[in-house]
């Protein structure tokens, strides 16, 4: 009984999963192949795959909207330039948290952890003056700076270097090893796996963002991708030209979709500790 | 080398202080100091008439929120059908991209051949940013060539207009947020789903237990934090994600599909709507304190179990 159940219940389990995955990835195929056929060309009209012929011609007039070499550069350097402060800020303060004993210490981390329960997301309009204040308007220091202190950060190492045993911090130590070196040798090293997730989840975020981007910018010369695509977006609404905004969309996401196929486990994984961001 | 100790340990007081000052000096910076000013700024409303430029804001007291809470105010009909959709939206995701990323997990969580592109298919959503997200929904929903209408009209019917029939805009924006965050939910029930320990099931199978009292007397109980745990960030995450109103209609027609945070974002540089503006981010951050408080106190206990 309970055999045959099984055997109707995974008959099912397979029809969904087959659906859902289709429907899910339907939108992807689309884009590929809206990106491919003619620009007049609707999906009803010849093959509703490839329609009457595949064609260049709208990644041509996407890169000619956009540049997007430039864009690309710029949310690299956004995204780099974001981690690798990060990396030094998170490093310092989860270790104090981690293991030293100083006053006024959890209600100091009670301060910082505040940044998840106000986060800087919401706060676009007072940033936008605080920016402004700073003399910082249309910078890339204005992208990344409300970024370089993470309350994520702090708090996903902090709990993986507690687990590091103090044994190895005492005899490097005893080595003459200095603060720095301890942090590095001892701390960083046996943390990688957490630093990776936080480093995906953290690229992946910025790569990803636009309204700060667009609002605490105005150069073209600064902007990351996602606003590349903005100017696509508003571009093709007045002519619905729909092939140069999938060819444009797909040079926006094709680097994160890549990354995904390759590094899947780490991304759902990293992804899993990210709730708290 | 003993010459030294007393001036180290000057230092090594300061030590943890110094550690933390980047972190500590940024999070007040772009966190704690905006929220404050945010709440000042509430009350108060840019001088009017003439010379108004250089002129200090005017304290209203609570004036612009009741504004906002004015049916009958500009910016009061704007805010409240924005709060009415936010909510709709929020509950919307919740209802229906919860259970859909729990029975995704429940799919995913076993060996299986093609896990690979089972979980590509279903997560590779997740890492879109919204805004190419929204754009390549916005060809789906087009109105003349869009895929949706293409299969309407296949079925015989004349096909809708997704993104500028006020009735639609909003039920679109929130077809795309699901299809983007069920595999995010997913992957939190899939490392759920790890830590319920195999032989449970082993000896409720031994017991004659079937797959459906299984799921119901062992899996959804065990499952009950993390479901808890999405539930409200999936809450938190709903208020802030707005970005692909830029590519899905706008918020329009009429605010018929605006959110609360992309309105704040349209009034950003409106001088006269300052207060308002400020207002409503008070309103933003009481919805999104609640739910992290929430999760706070629900991890707390998670932690002391």
């Amino acid at each position: 009984m309970s055999n045959r159940s099984g055997g109707v219940l995974r008959y099912f389990a397979s029809v969904t999963k087959t659906v859902i995955a289709i429907v899910f990835l339907i939108p992807l195929i689309f884009t590929l192949l809206v990106s491919l056929r003619p620009e007049t060309e609707p999906v009803t009209k010849g093959n509703i795959f490839f329609g009457s012929e595949l064609t260049f011609e709208n990644f041509e007039r996407a890169i000619a909207i956009a540049p997007w070499s430039l864009h690309y550069i710029n949310s690299l350097i956004f995204v780099a330039g974001t981690l690798l402060v990060q990396l030094v800020t998170v490093t310092c303060a989860a270790y104090a948290f981690a293991r030293m004993r100083f006053l006024g210490r959890d209600l100091l981390l009670m301060v910082i952890l505040l940044q998840l329960m106000i986060p800087s997301g919401v706060l676009l309009v007072q940033n936008f003056r605080m920016i402004n204040t700073l003399g910082l308007f249309d910078t890339r220091i204005a992208l990344m700076i409300p970024y370089w202190g993470s309350a994520f950060g702090v708090l996903l190492l902090r709990q993986t270097f507690r687990e590091v045993p103090i044994e190895l911090e005492e005899a490097a130590r005893i080595d003459g090893a200095n603060l720095a070196q301890v942090i590095r040798h001892v701390y960083v090293t046996n943390a990688i796996p957490a630093y990776l997730a936080f480093a995906l989840v953290s690229v992946s975020t910025h790569w990803n963002e636009f309204l700060w981007p667009f609002i605490i910018t105005r150069s073209e010369a600064i902007r990351p991708l996602t606003l590349g695509l903005n100017k696509l977006i508003k571009t093709t609404d007045q002519g619905a030209f729909y092939g140069q905004l999938m060819a444009g969309t797909l040079i926006v996401i094709a680097p994160l979709v890549i990354l995904f196929l390759l590094f899947q486990r780490q991304f759902v994984e990293s992804f899993a500790r990210s709730g708290i961001r | 080398m003993r010459a030294q100790s007393p001036r180290r340990s000057h230092l090594s007081v300061l030590q943890p202080y110094l550690l933390i000052a980047p972190t500590l000096i940024l999070v007040l910076m772009f966190n704690v100091l905006p929220a404050i000013k945010t709440v000042y700024d509430s009350t108060h409303r840019p001088a009017r008439g003439l010379n108004a430029a250089g002129k200090a804001p005017d304290y209203v007291g609570l004036q612009n929120f009741r504004d906002l809470f004015d049916e009958a105010h500009y910016m009061g009909t704007r805010f409240q059908r924005t709060l009415r959709n936010t909510i709709v939206f929020a509950l919307a995701t919740v209802v229906i991209g919860v259970p859909l990323g729990l029975l995704l997990a429940l799919l995913l969580n076993h060996k299986q051949p093609l896990l690979g592109l089972w979980r590509f298919a279903v997560f590779y959503p997740s890492l879109l940013p919204l805004i190419g997200a929204a754009s390549i929904w916005s060809f789906i929903f087009s109105d003349s060539i869009g895929l949706a209408n293409a299969v309407l009209k296949s079925l015989g019917h004349p096909g809708l207009n997704w993104l500028g029939d006020r009735n639609l805009v909003l039920l679109s924006v929130i077809v795309v947020n699901i299809w983007k965050q069920a595999g995010y939910f997913m992957i939190f029930f899939l490392a759920g789903l790890q830590n319920i320990p195999r032989d449970i099931y082993e000896s409720a199978s031994l017991d004659g237990a079937s797959d459906r009292q299984q799921f119901t007397a062992l899996t959804l109980p065990l499952l009950r934090r993390t479901l808890l745990f999405v539930i409200v960030i999936s809450f938190i995450f709903a208020f802030q994600t707005v970005e692909q109103l830029q590519a899905l209609g706008e918020g329009g027609p009429n605010d018929s599909a605006n959110l609360l945070l992309y309105l704040i974002f349209q009034n950003i540089s409106e001088r006269r709507n300052w207060g308002y503006v400020n207002a409503m981010t008070i309103v933003l951050i009481g919805v999104v304190l609640t739910f992290t408080i929430a999760n706070f106190l629900l991890f707390e206990r998670d932690e002391s179990n």
